[in-house]
């Protein structure tokens, strides 16, 4: 009997302290829906953040597609990442591959060499992108920064997909050399479709990585035309440092393509990075 | 003899794109920059030789690199005890068996998955000094207290650090949850028969058998809070007065704003440095391990 009522007051404490946390986490995106419908006026009128206001700015969203050309920066940002996500996992597979399938001397120590880009500061590469891209006249193209993407996706690539190649049975290898494929084939019809559970993991956090990322884009895009989500929201606070409402508006339609996709791969994703620590 | 040589030849071609991109996006620019970082510079002129003039300086006679090194030690120790505990208590409530797990779960990684910078514009709001939420709230519910967070030099490294916090806990709480779910049930339950109480057998098995993911964590939270930007960037750019100063903001505005491109180059080499320090003990770990 006593056991039992430990056990009731157990859960009572674990979600008493959930819901405490729950609270705290839940404030910036609260802040961020209630300033986002609040149009200029209801801010001059002294309104309290915690007030509904008398009618949804909706003024604020459309101002922030069009006027603030959030349209563009969202347009921008996923062709870049369209271009970068297929290419960097196809380009990460087939060194993992190479890595972990065929006979490569110091094959751990390429691996390692492969690793090290993850930990470097961007900043160490920076200014020699920006000389070499502007002789090059790669600034402020898509295909400038979808490369510079690629190249610092590769080591975060191939430390997954190795990890998973490396568990696939090597007797697959023998019965496809066995049955005469040769490499190409090997890779592209068998280990490839194998490690769809790396791919898919991959794909996730490589979208987002790619979506939301800043420093690289903001020094090789300055035209307004070509800038990606988060370079444009910062143009957005130079703009309109003032004008929160709408400051706001556009963050939140910058979140909704994020929260989709991770609502719909949310699984994929605490599994898959779990599945990435593990191997 | 003679096919497997050539199997062994073109085995290498699979390597070949990841390599000359690797190469050319991240190892050859590092080199580079080694050598911009022994000029003077203002990035369009001519490029005057300085040798080690502008690490000399740097660590000589500038007292807003010494703020920059001592903003990423102080958030490198703010990582590792508060993203660390706060995460790993996370992890511990939430590999608890209960209804909603799930859920709960996927809320309290969801920030991860937002761009800094968005959450550096959200908080930038929430510190808003008089109709940010803090100072709202402290008002609503009656308390006389406003502050003025991120304009207050005194605060607001630790204001941009809550921030982060809010985004930062999510992927260790996600490898910490691997890790407690990799700790064997056998043990736990030998261990509560040799009459160990929860926080006994927390502390003396489960932490433990952890070790590894311990080590994880630690180097993965060392290594982003050595390259730790975006938030800063979007919150204060380093302001106010150079008080929130990280090395990548003062790298980013010497070279970016004032033109300084051999001091930004040469503050950039000193993070790699100060993150090589990092990576070869992790690696050699990591290579001992396989």
């Amino acid at each position: 009997m006593e056991g039992k009522q430990k056990k009731i007051i157990k859960k009572l404490v674990l979600y008493f302290a959930l819901a405490v946390l729950a609270l705290i986490w839940v404030v910036p995106m609260f802040t961020l829906v209630a300033t986002a419908m609040k149009s200029r006026q209801d801010f001059m009128s002294g309104i309290s953040l915690f007030q509904f206001p008398e009618s949804i700015a909706w003024s604020n969203f459309i101002n922030a597609l069009t006027k603030g050309r959030l349209f563009d920066y969202m347009r921008n940002d996923l062709i870049v990442t369209c271009l970068k996500v297929p290419l960097g996992i196809f380009v990460g597979s087939l060194a993992s591959f190479a890595l972990t399938r065929l006979n490569i001397r110091y094959s751990t120590g390429i691996f390692i060499f492969f690793l090290i880009g993850m930990m470097l500061p961007m900043q160490a590469a920076l200014v020699p992108i920006n000389v070499i891209f502007s002789k090059l006249k790669l600034l402020n193209t898509y295909f400038g920064l979808f490369y510079v993407y690629v190249g610092f996706g590769i080591s975060y690539a191939i430390l997954i997909l190795r990890g998973f190649m490396k568990g696939i049975p090597k007797d697959i290898d023998e019965a496809a050399w066995v049955d005469g494929c040769n490499k190409w084939q090997l890779f592209w019809h068998i280990i490839f479709p194998i490690s769809k559970p790396a791919v898919a993991t991959l794909l996730i956090t490589d979208f987002l990585a790619t979506w939301n990322e800043y420093l690289l884009a903001s020094v090789i895009i300055n035209d307004n035309t070509k800038k990606t989500v988060p370079v444009g929201l910062m143009t957005f606070v130079g703009e309109h440092g003032t004008d929160y409402g709408y400051l706001c508006a556009g963050v939140l339609i910058s979140v909704i393509p994020v929260l989709i996709v991770y609502l719909v791969f949310q699984r994929h994703f605490v599994e898959g990075m779990a599945g990435a620590v593990k191997s | 003899m003679n096919k497997k040589k050539k199997i062994e030849f073109s085995a290498y071609a699979f390597l070949i794109p990841a390599g000359i991109i690797y190469l050319s996006v991240i190892i050859a620019p590092v080199f580079y920059s080694l050598y911009i970082s022994l000029f003077k510079w203002n990035g369009i002129g001519d490029m005057q030789f300085t040798g080690l003039g502008n690490y000399v300086k740097l660590f000589t006679d500038d007292k807003i690199f010494a703020i920059a090194i001592k903003n990423n030690l102080i958030w490198i120790a703010l990582t590792i005890i508060v993203t660390m505990s706060v995460s790993l208590a996370l992890a511990v409530l939430l590999n608890n068996q209960f209804r909603g797990r799930t859920f709960f779960r996927g809320f309290f990684y969801f920030p991860c998955v937002i761009a800094p910078i968005a959450v550096a514009i959200i908080w930038r709001w929430i510190y808003n000094p008089n109709v940010g939420f803090i100072n709202q709230f402290f008002k609503t519910i009656g308390i006389d207290y406003a502050q003025s967070w991120i304009s207050d030099p005194k605060v607001s490294l630790f204001a941009i650090f809550a921030a982060s916090l809010w985004q930062a806990v999510g992927q260790p709480m996600i490898l910490f949850l691997a890790g407690l779910q990799s700790v064997s049930v056998d043990v736990l339950e030998a261990a509560t028969i040799d009459g160990a109480g929860s926080v006994k057998k927390f502390l003396y098995v489960t932490v433990p058998l952890m070790k590894e993911t311990f080590i994880i964590v630690i180097a993965t939270l060392i290594v982003s809070a050595m390259k730790v930007f975006d938030v800063v960037q979007g919150l204060t750019a380093g302001g106010p007065a150079n008080s929130t100063q990280m090395l990548s903001t003062y790298m980013y505005s010497q070279t970016f704003q004032y033109n300084n491109v051999g001091t930004g180059t040469a503050v950039a080499c000193v993070m790699v440095l100060m993150m090589m320090l990092v990576i070869v003990p992790y690696v050699s770990f990591t290579a001992k391990e396989n």
